[in-house]
């Protein structure tokens, strides 16, 4: 695991804390309770501030698991 | 503060204190509060650690239907954020009602409609709990294509004083505070706090920082941090311009003449400061006759017989706040020290962590916010008679702290010979603004450390059994005004204290003694319950309860009357007592 994802993790056990690092890796808005559209916004606000970038909104809809968000920050 | 700080604090479960008490608060506005509620909850988590925060924050979409909702909560306070939108939908990004000049009459007339209600509504709330109101930050739609943004539009002047005079009416109001929004203008850019992305997408229209600086505003209201009681000031180049030993008495200046105006300034904030009952005091390397014949100048703005105690010789300024705080008998975290050298900066601060160490600024462009920083320090909604006498009896207490009367019969003596009389005021009306800032402010003497809201306090005293007792000192030097404060419950032949505070200028007198005596008396109980809990500060108290204990308690404890009466002390106070309801 490296620095990014530790990162990465650490923004999603701000927001989901009752759900173990394990679980985070696999997290998936369509199979992880409580993740809503208002966690969904809360996530990206976490992850612009941790990262210092901006989120365009039409992208959201893409960001709707960590691999995905993972893959996100790697390419940029 | 970051959204990821506020939602750790948010989201970490913290152990509840025994003692700890419910804080309510409506956070009320018409749209979804989202990240708000997140600073807001985190930031009155850390004012106020020994409460259990809970926050109703409505239904999105309409302010004044969720006004109105609150009638049915029980709160201790209300944090009111009202937006454009709340005036009229029209006002917002999310609205597609229509723009443009045909629309600008109607939402004037209904803008003025709906700021009425709001009104009515919030002074009726604040008859329940105390109101924070922050008026609409964010900028005007551009309602009107044919004017250019740079142009100040008719409706948009129009639109904006009714909102003003909205919060002209508010005001007036004592239990109803307005966010200023002149601070909000200095801490979070007007240009940075609209998220157009956020707002449409979640219906949250701030940006983050900008929800950050609006949750601190509104804490800060709700939960005014205690007022700072004392300031110790530097004098070459702090309280005037120039080295009085090198240019002579004569020639230090605080005028628009010698280019040392902002020195002036400070100097009547000092005054005026002085007058609101702040202690002021003097820490500076100098030579003591050379001060002395500054003191004596007429045209001082500061008058020198409001200055207790004058610290002027050659050693470390640690020593002078030292003896100054012990002069006045307060802790170093109410005490703030001005000075012009970093180095005497750094010195004291490193021999007082908790005293606030404050740079008199070298350029005059920034005596503004010098000045505004003490203001935010001392500002105080009210200053009572404690507050005018304040300094008087600090003096006065010389002969008792400092004239050596260090052995039991000797303290015996001079008691005898004080004529001091404690009037004790007792019953659930006894609450008033001194008793309340006494229980918020009081470390040393203090039982527990618990602090209550005015409402959180006048709804313990609606309790059955429960009564609040307060106790008014004066003795042959002066009185001292209220210096203590006993709220607790009694049933048939039991009582039990919840809080007790005293205030420090009161020590010495042997006024612990006489509470509970006369508590005894006055409740005929056998013994007494005291919700005691030990703080970082209440050291002075634990030792009271020592020397009746044999030990110092470590939790709740009960004091039998027969122990009480067997290491009590020799009382000459006379008591006098009123009751009110």
């Amino acid at each position: 695991m490296d620095d990014l994802e530790r990162r990465l993790i650490q923004c999603f056990a701000i927001v989901f804390p009752d759900v173990p690092d394990h679980e985070i890796r696999q997290a998936d808005a369509t199979s992880f309770r409580g993740w809503d559209s208002l966690a969904t916004v809360t996530l990206i606000n976490v992850v612009e501030e941790e990262f210092q970038l901006q989120i365009d909104v039409e992208e959201i809809g893409e960001f709707l698991s960590f691999p995905r968000f993972l893959e996100y920050l790697r390419s940029r | 503060m970051r959204l990821s700080e506020a939602l750790t604090i948010v989201r970490t479960p913290v152990p509840t204190p025994a003692t700890a008490t419910p804080f309510s608060l409506a956070l009320m506005c018409g749209f979804t509060p989202l990240h708000l509620e997140t600073f807001v909850n985190a930031r009155l988590r850390i004012a106020l650690p020994r409460h259990e925060v809970t926050i109703h924050s409505g239904v999105y979409g309409d302010l004044a239907d969720n006004l109105e909702r609150t009638r049915r909560e029980s709160l201790d306070a209300a944090a009111i954020v009202v937006e454009w939108s709340d005036l009229d939908s029209r006002l917002g990004l999310r609205s597609l009602g229509g723009w443009g000049e045909s629309a600008v009459a109607d939402i004037l007339d209904g803008a003025a409609r709906r700021l009425t209600r709001l009104q009515h509504l919030i002074v009726e709330l604040s008859s329940r709990c105390g109101v924070v109101v922050s008026l609409p930050g964010l900028g005007l739609p551009p309602l009107q294509p044919t004017v250019p943004t740079f142009l100040a539009s008719s409706f948009a002047l129009r639109v904006r004083d009714l909102v003003s005079a909205f919060a002209v009416r508010l005001s007036g109001y004592d239990r109803i505070q307005i966010v200023n929004p002149e601070w909000i203008d200095r801490a979070s850019h007007p240009a940075d706090r609209f998220d157009a992305g956020s707002e449409l997408l979640s219906g949250f229209p701030y940006t983050i920082s900008h929800a950050s600086v609006l949750s601190e505003s509104l804490v800060r209201l709700i939960q005014r941090p205690p007022p700072k009681k004392g300031i110790i000031t530097d004098l070459d180049d702090t309280l005037w311009k120039g080295i009085v030993g090198e240019i002579g008495a004569a020639n230090v200046s605080w005028s628009l003449d010698g280019h040392a105006h902002m020195h002036g300034v400070y100097q009547a904030l000092l005054r005026s400061l002085a007058e609101m009952g702040v202690l002021i005091a003097v820490a500076s390397k100098n030579d003591a006759a050379v001060v002395d014949e500054v003191f004596r100048r007429p045209d001082l703005v500061l008058p020198i017989d409001r200055v207790f105690p004058v610290e002027v010789h050659w050693s470390a300024k640690s020593g002078s706040v030292d003896r100054v705080l012990q002069a006045w008998n307060v802790g170093a975290e109410s005490v703030v020290f001005v000075d012009d050298s970093p180095s005497e900066l750094a010195e004291v601060q490193a021999a007082h962590p908790a005293v606030e160490c404050i740079r008199f600024p070298r350029a005059p462009r920034d005596i503004d916010r010098l000045i505004a920083r003490l203001r935010d320090l001392f500002a105080k909604p009210l200053i009572t008679e404690e507050d005018r006498i304040r300094l008087d009896s600090l003096r006065r207490s010389g002969p008792i702290a400092s004239a050596g009367v260090t052995a039991a019969e000797d303290i015996s003596a001079f008691h005898q010979q004080a004529s001091s009389v404690l009037t004790f005021t007792t019953g659930k009306n006894a609450l008033d603004a001194r008793a309340l800032e006494l229980v918020n402010k009081t470390n040393q003497f203090n039982l527990n450390g618990q602090r209550y809201t005015d409402d959180g306090l006048r709804r313990r005293l609606g309790e059955t059994g429960a009564f609040l007792m307060k106790a008014s000192y004066a003795d042959k030097y002066g009185p001292l005004g209220v210096i203590t404060v006993v709220i607790g419950h009694a049933g048939p032949g039991t009582l039990t204290i919840d809080s007790w505070v005293m205030s420090c200028r009161a020590f010495s007198r042997r006024i612990e003694y006489a509470c509970l005596d006369h508590l005894f008396r006055r409740f005929d109980v056998a013994q007494i319950d005291f919700n005691f809990a030990v703080t970082d500060r209440n050291k002075p108290l634990r030792d009271f309860f020592a020397e009746l204990l044999s030990h110092e308690p470590a939790s709740a404890f009960s004091l039998p009357r027969q122990m009480f009466h067997d290491r009590s002390v020799p009382l000459f106070h006379t008591i006098e007592e009123n009751v009110v309801g």
